[in-house]
């Protein structure tokens, strides 16, 4: 089972080919106007004010991005690190993208005589690395090489019973090809995570997943609103989910049914290959530029969509480097976004695929997509800023 | 697109959720992999709405997806609906008996 991709120094191969300028910024923006092929992370996240764990958030975000097999090469500039804090500073996180192999190239705003110079400075190196990266040819990779992480959302009656199942199907092929497969939204395994737990691979795992949903229910609960109140929604009840568990459940079935290898923080590397799932927030303008950190080409978005109307919600990646992919099973969110959605498992509603069907025919879009063909939404030139997973307060 | 029959998940539950609108005394073909089994339904069920596969006695687990995702707070005939009305969840017992799911 192959894919056409971009073969890394490090072995990796990138599905995208992309020359990353970061942090965002004025610096960053700027040289990605000017520069085809060029990408940055948008967000208002520097750091500044921010806990050490914190600060090692968006560090770990900011080398994953750098590190993702999507990235050819990446350029660190200091215009947005110039605050001081270690975990910041350009030269570690130019030095931990490094280790990959790829070149990584510093700016010094100061050296070149302030923003206006390094801007020269940071155009022309971009425009000779992505000229460089042209030259790299796409060839035959091995499904093991392949990483996708996924988000489930807007879920009625069609999520539980197709589209998160398929998914899961899918997600079951990848992790049996030897590739990787990220899930999360640690809100919404409430209910769930004992049925997860037993999916741990060992005793140590199961505890975290455990403890992962214990904490968010515990902050949940110290806000003074408890969680469960509004959950499940009565929309999901007039949709005929009868239970908390019920939701949860259908939610998770998004993971498919390999064993889970570990838990991982927001934009965390994996140590190895198979199934992780991410302590993370279910927000679309957070989930994927994590997972893209922790090294996923494709991202994907699971879509219900009953209560969704027309394609407003069918935006562009928050994933900076890894491109975005809809999926859904509803007939009638089909309809509506049509121009935007990627992958119908409505069929297995309809009884002329099953599961298994519709999971193989998801591979090979899957597959196609890492190949080169853009997904729906990856042809629109728009970039939403990305929340990075912060979970501290800010002082 | 018509929407057809029922649809279990896995091997062990005992509902299935409805997939076209299935009028009180019809048989509903209700799918499991390439596998068809009917169940007449015993009352008028809506398109998304569960029924019951076997019968299941108040008190013990109602199972979609292989998982229990709740109890049954009434004894359940084959063919019924299943929903907020008969069954309750196990979790998050507080919000029920503030009236939060009734």
């Amino acid at each position: 089972m192959n894919f056409l991709g971009y073969v890394r120094p490090d072995g990796s191969a990138g599905i995208r080919n992309y020359v990353l300028v970061i942090p965002g910024g004025f610096l960053a923006a700027k040289i990605c106007d000017i520069v085809e092929g060029t990408r940055s992370i948008l967000t208002a996240d520097s750091g500044s004010g921010r806990t050490s764990r914190d600060r090692e958030t968006i560090a770990r975000t900011l080398i994953g991005l750098g590190r993702n097999p999507n990235v050819a090469s990446v350029i660190v500039h200091n215009l947005n690190t110039g605050i001081g804090y270690p975990e910041l500073k350009p030269e570690r996180i130019a030095g931990e993208i490094a280790r990959s192999g790829k070149q990584v190239e510093l700016i010094d705003a100061a050296e070149e005589g302030g923003n206006f110079g390094a801007l020269e400075k940071g155009v022309q190196l971009a425009r000779e690395m992505t000229y460089e990266a042209s030259k790299l040819r796409r060839e035959p990779c091995d499904l093991s090489l392949l990483s996708v992480g996924v988000k489930c959302g807007h879920s009625d009656t069609t999520s539980g019973i197709a589209g998160n199942p398929v998914v899961g199907n899918l997600f079951d092929r990848i992790v049996a090809g030897g590739g990787t497969a990220f899930f999360g939204e640690t809100t919404e395994i409430i209910g769930a995570e004992q049925f997860l737990a037993k999916r741990a691979i060992n005793k140590g795992v199961a505890q975290r997943i455990l403890e992962a949903a214990t904490e968010i229910e515990t902050i949940a609960k110290s806000t003074g609103e408890d969680i469960r109140t509004v959950n499940p929604v009565p929309s999901n009840i007039a949709g005929g989910i009868s239970s908390l568990e019920e939701k949860s459940l259908g939610a998770i079935h998004k993971s498919g049914s390999a064993p889970i290898q570990g838990v991982l923080k927001y934009g965390e590397r994996p140590p190895g290959k198979g199934l992780y799932f991410v302590d993370n927030w279910m927000s679309m303008a957070s989930i994927f530029a994590g997972y893209a950190a922790s090294g996923a080409q494709l991202v994907m978005f699971q879509l219900g969509g009953g209560g969704v109307r027309g394609e407003n919600l069918l935006y562009p990646t928050t994933a900076v480097v890894a491109p975005l992919m809809w999926t859904t099973a509803n007939p009638k969110t089909l309809a509506m976004a049509s121009t935007a959605v990627d992958f119908y498992s409505g069929t297995v509603i309809e009884g002329t695929e099953t599961i298994e069907e519709a999971g193989e025919r998801l591979l090979q879009t899957v597959l196609d997509i890492a190949s080169g063909t853009v997904t729906r939404v990856e042809n629109i030139r728009h970039v939403n800023p990305t929340q990075i997973y912060l979970r501290d307060p800010c002082f | 697109m018509a929407a057809k029959g029922a649809l279990k998940i896995a091997e062990n539950d005992n509902v299935a959720t409805v997939l076209e609108d299935a009028a009180a005394g019809t048989e509903v073909p209700v799918r499991f992999g390439r596998e068809t089994t009917p169940v007449k339904a015993l009352e008028a069920i809506p398109f998304g709405f569960k029924i019951a596969l076997a019968a299941i006695s108040r008190g013990s687990k109602v199972v979609k997806y292989g998982e229990p995702i709740g109890i049954a707070s009434k004894d359940i005939r084959q063919g019924e609906m299943v929903h907020v009305h008969n069954i309750e969840g196990a979790r998050g017992r507080g919000d029920l008996a503030r009236g939060g799911v009734k």
